[in-house]
């Protein structure tokens, strides 16, 4: 099924200069429809027709359109998340499928299936692709989604609008494919990622964190670049780490639950000194919290309870920011994942935090968590050991080659030109608030310059209930993984938030500007836990801001 | 079908041809403030009612709602009710945050008045977009300097003096006092920007401890660490002096600790204004007898002081409008800074908007009527409130009478090393029938 033409990266031939000024030829479509078949789903109470196309682009990557009987003129293209490359065994938290997990190249055409048939029964077309590699594929997953529509256009003349959408990465390349080539009516970017050396520097500081407080044997990256064919010593050094990080947070977790007050280190900080490991462990690791930019609420504590009693107080302010951002760290932990494949890609450390300056970064935290801190003494103490200067706390070098290949993985710069929607958590901490702030700041700034329209941002946020941490005496009692607790975890959204949103975007797409603040407001008015206000300001990340 | 499979060239909808489309959405007309209508001026407050914190500052709210329904029984504020919605944020950072936004989001308050707590309302201005709503931040109830700072805080007014400015004022006091300047002197204080606030002014005071302070993290000092402290300073010679720059539940903690190691005696107890509420300590099981002697700051009268013409009028309004709760100093603070609130609602003028308020508590805040002892310094550049203090002596009672049995004010700043000087300022007749009729 694989496509005979452009056998060669068609980003070289079609600039989107080029594609304003010219038609292209494509010299056939013939084996696109090798993989067509006529396909029923019944939607409520409607049969819904529609032709199902797959098959692999002159790049590599396979793709999926599906187009129903009823069209109406416009195609959903979808981009997904992050998905692994190298394989990942059976683990706790990373895999507990109870096979290996292999790198997954299908095509997804939307969030889900229910919101797939949803849109196909209003008579939208949906596609999507699976990138011929994975891991932080931008670019050549945005070549590809640009691909798809050339040729969903070739083979459906009867497309006038194209919507991009996209989840978490996905958020991302929609935005980069919005943001690159003049072939996007509107976009709509879910969990948006920020930038490659943003989102990988979040995640190397956490490691960096962990490992310079608690594991100094945690590598947290640089891992072994294969030197023949079938060297797995770096892959191994990975599992390694992998392995340590799931022993590590066990010990703080099983740490904070015998003695939620004052609870020990963990036998492997062997590098913290006697009056470090005074501290209680859970400052420190609120403090990785802070320093990283992990939000300190989670799936499930809310920073804003205690259990009814004497600790309740102290449960609230000092303990349960600490063990969200525990909670949190577990989450993002799985980052570590991507950490290694683009190493893999780039051929080196991707990770280099010779320059940061840790202390700046705690700026108001200091105060508004000095008491689940351990107050300014214990702050400045644990941050004096993170002082470049200190032997326990080497910091992480990367080569120049290696983060500048990091940095070609980003290809959005926030000059939006079309109308684009946001639906992000304020409480996400695989991509915190903070990145769509940071697109956000950068668009307004592109506005300034005159180089854009204003107007073409909307940024609608899920926020966490006030209070949703539930207690058994002492003890909260965990969120289980399949429920979700809104604007938290880097949950999906529900199918009516996902279908609302389509809705909206789609609207855009058509009359070519976004909903009026009003008609926006409306549209969510029936979910409690979304908001929209232009004058919500979460705070950059700090690797941005520094 | 619909696919063309006959089609071989296709058209790519060109960036010039969707940038010609594209126009600006649709942008709202400029409309009134919020939390303002004909009737009804809508207010907000998020502070502490439950948990430790809610022990100690429950009853300002309260304080605050009594003496609006008293205004509100009086013809309100140019004919408008105000409406004080309450929330308890426990004295979390983060359920502060929650409240406050919710107070500007869903209630859509006018303006927030009395937010208590400095992690707190850190957390909750820049949460709740306050600068970016420039949204009134009316009399923060903490001494944080921080806070003064209009750049950083561009609609926030301080009420209380700051803590420097305390610790300026008492390291003045001791110097000044034959019986306390030739003793050693301890600090204890919250290791926080409270404690570090403090410890700043003694620096600025010239003030030199004994030794270096002790400091805990709030809500951190166990009793068996205030035992295990008090009992090392008891080697200490003389009678030290031991200044307590903590919130009041803490300082319950220490004295109930002298108390079981008997050494109440054994110390000159220096009380700061936050922690320093006799009420307070008692109801929390300081014997009367501990306080009794002790040392505290304040720039308030007593509230127990019901010749001061402010207690006795807020007194009759308390006991008519907030039924069962008994008037102490927190109850005496909200009807203060509701007080204050009537007159700038007042003085921005019967077309009331966020912006007018602001401005007239810069160009006539400094003049406003209220119970304090010590001037408001507030003016185009300055959101500092009061900025001094007066020394007295607790007694069983719990009253707080001026020490040496002259009422001895002095006013400073938080910044600079000159020292504190003493006060002259005339207190503003209490409005008739405490209703203000400025404007």
């Amino acid at each position: 099924m694989k496509n005979p033409i452009a056998k060669k990266s068609i980003v070289g031939v079609i600039s989107a200069a080029l594609i304003a000024a010219f038609t292209v030829v494509l010299p056939s479509t013939a084996s696109a429809a090798d993989g067509c078949t006529d396909q029923n789903v019944i939607v409520g109470t409607k049969l819904v027709g529609f032709e199902k196309c797959t098959g692999v682009d002159g790049i590599g990557s396979k793709y999926e359109i599906r187009m129903p009987e009823k069209f109406n003129g416009m195609l959903f293209l979808y981009s997904h998340g992050l998905r692994n490359e190298v394989t990942i065994p059976v683990l706790p938290v990373l895999n507990e499928t109870g096979k290996p997990i292999t790198a997954n190249r299908e095509p997804e055409v939307g969030p889900n299936e229910t919101v797939n048939e949803a849109l196909l029964s209003q008579g939208y077309a949906i596609a999507g692709v699976g990138g011929r590699i994975n891991g932080w594929a931008v670019p050549e997953v945005v070549e590809s989604n640009l691909y798809l529509i050339l040729m969903a256009r070739d083979m459906y003349p009867k497309i006038n609008k194209v919507v991009s959408w996209g989840d978490s990465l996905g958020g991302h390349i929609s935005q980069s494919l919005s943001e690159k080539y003049g072939v996007i009516d509107a976009t709509a970017n879910i969990h948006m990622a920020g930038s490659a050396p943003s989102q990988y520097a979040y995640g190397g500081d956490i490691l960096w964190l962990l490992k310079t407080y608690f594991d100094p044997t945690i590598k947290g990256g640089n891992y072994t670049q294969p030197a023949y064919a079938g060297d797995t010593r770096g892959y191994f050094e990975f599992l390694g780490d992998v392995q340590k990080l799931l022993v590590l947070l066990n010990a703080l977790s099983t740490s904070i639950a015998a003695n939620p007050v004052t609870p020990a280190w963990p036998a492997t900080a062997t590098t913290a000194p006697a009056a470090l490991q005074g501290i209680p462990v859970r400052s420190a690791i609120l403090l990785i919290g802070l320093l990283a930019g992990i939000p300190t609420q989670s799936k499930t504590y809310d920073a804003s309870s205690g259990p009814a009693g004497a600790l309740e107080t102290t449960f609230g302010v000092a303990i349960s920011p600490a063990v969200a951002t525990l909670e949190n760290i577990g989450r993002a932990i799985e980052f570590i994942v991507a950490v290694y494949d683009t190493e893999m890609k780039c051929g080196g450390g991707i990770y280099d935090n010779t320059k940061t300056d840790y202390a700046t970064r705690i700026g108001d935290n200091s105060d508004v968590f000095a008491a689940a801190l351990s107050g300014k003494s214990a702050i400045a103490g644990m941050l004096a050991f993170l002082n470049p200067l200190n032997p326990a706390a080497p910091r992480f070098k990367s080569s120049d080659a290696s983060l500048a290949c990091l940095a070609s993985q980003s290809a959005y710069s926030g000059k939006i030109t079309i109308p684009t929607i946001t639906l992000s958590q304020t409480a996400d901490p695989i991509t915190p608030p903070g990145y769509v702030q940071k697109l956000k700041n950068d668009y307004d700034d592109y506005v300034s310059q005159g180089k854009t329209k204003s107007g073409l941002l909307l940024n609608i946020w899920q926020k966490t209930p006030d209070q949703y941490t539930v207690f058994n005496g002492l003890a909260a009692v965990s969120v289980p993984s399949t429920k979700a607790t809104a604007g938290t975890n880097h949950s999906p959204f529900n199918n009516d938030q996902l279908l609302m949103l389509a809705k909206m975007i789609a609207s855009s797409a058509k009359s070519g500007k976004l909903p009026s603040m009003a008609t926006a407001k409306k549209a969510i008015n029936n979910d409690n836990s979304l908001f929209i206000d232009p004058d919500y300001t979460p705070t950059l990340l700090p690797q941005e801001a520094n | 079908m619909i696919r063309n499979s006959r089609a071989k060239r296709f058209s790519v909808v060109s960036t010039a041809v969707i940038a010609a489309a594209l126009t600006l959405s649709t942008l709202p007309a400029q409309a009134a403030d919020p939390g303002v209508t004909a009737s009804e001026i809508k207010l907000g407050y998020s502070g502490p009612l439950t948990g430790s914190a809610g022990l100690v500052y429950g009853k300002l709210p309260g304080g605050m709602k009594a003496y609006f329904d008293h205004i509100n029984a009086n013809g309100g504020v140019y004919g408008r009710k105000i409406n004080l919605i309450i929330k308890d944020d426990k004295y979390l950072p983060t359920l502060a945050a929650t409240q406050t936004t919710n107070l500007v989001l869903r209630d859509n308050v006018f303006a927030l008045v009395g937010a208590l707590g400095t992690p707190t309302h850190t957390k909750a201005y820049a949460a709740a977009s306050l600068a970016k709503k420039n949204v009134p931040d009316l009399f923060v109830n903490t001494g944080f300097s921080g806070f003064a700072n209009k750049s950083k805080y561009p609609t926030a007014f301080m009420v209380l003096p700051s803590y420097a400015m305390e610790a300026k004022i008492i390291a003045k006091f001791i110097k000044d006092t034959p019986a306390l300047a030739p003793q050693a002197s301890f600090l204890i204080a919250q290791d926080d920007e409270f404690g570090v606030d403090g410890i700043n002014g003694f620096k600025l005071g010239g003030h030199t401890f004994t030794a270096a302070p002790t400091l805990y993290p709030q809500n951190g000092l166990s009793a068996a660490l205030a035992e295990g402290a008090l009992t090392k300073l008891s080697a200490v010679p003389g009678k030290p002096i031991l200044i307590l720059f903590g919130t009041t539940d803490t300082t319950a903690t220490i004295l109930k600790a002298a108390e079981k190691l008997d050494l109440v005696s054994k110390f000159t107890w220096l009380a700061g204004s936050v922690g320093g509420d006799a009420n307070t300590l008692l109801a929390l099981g300081v014997k009367p007898a501990t306080i009794n002697g002790a040392l505290a700051a304040s720039f308030f009268p007593d509230a127990k002081d019901s010749t001061d013409p402010y207690v006795s009028e807020f007194m009759k309004i308390n006991a008519k409008y907030n039924t069962g709760v008994s008037f102490d100093n927190t109850v005496l603070q909200g009807m203060n800074s509701a007080m204050l609130t009537v007159q700038a609602l007042r003085a921005a003028g019967k077309n009331l908007t966020r912006a007018g308020v602001m401005k007239a508590i810069e160009s006539k805040g400094a003049s406003f009527a209220s119970a304090g002892l010590v001037p408001l310094n507030y003016s185009a550049t300055s959101r500092v409130g009061y900025n001094g203090y007066w020394f007295g002596q607790l007694n069983e009672k719990g009253e707080l009478k001026p020490y040496g049995g002259k009422l001895a004010v002095f006013t400073t700043d938080s910044s600079s090393t000159e020292a504190p000087t003493a006060s002259t300022y005339v207190r503003k007749t209490v409005p008739k029938n405490g209703v203000p009729t400025n404007s």
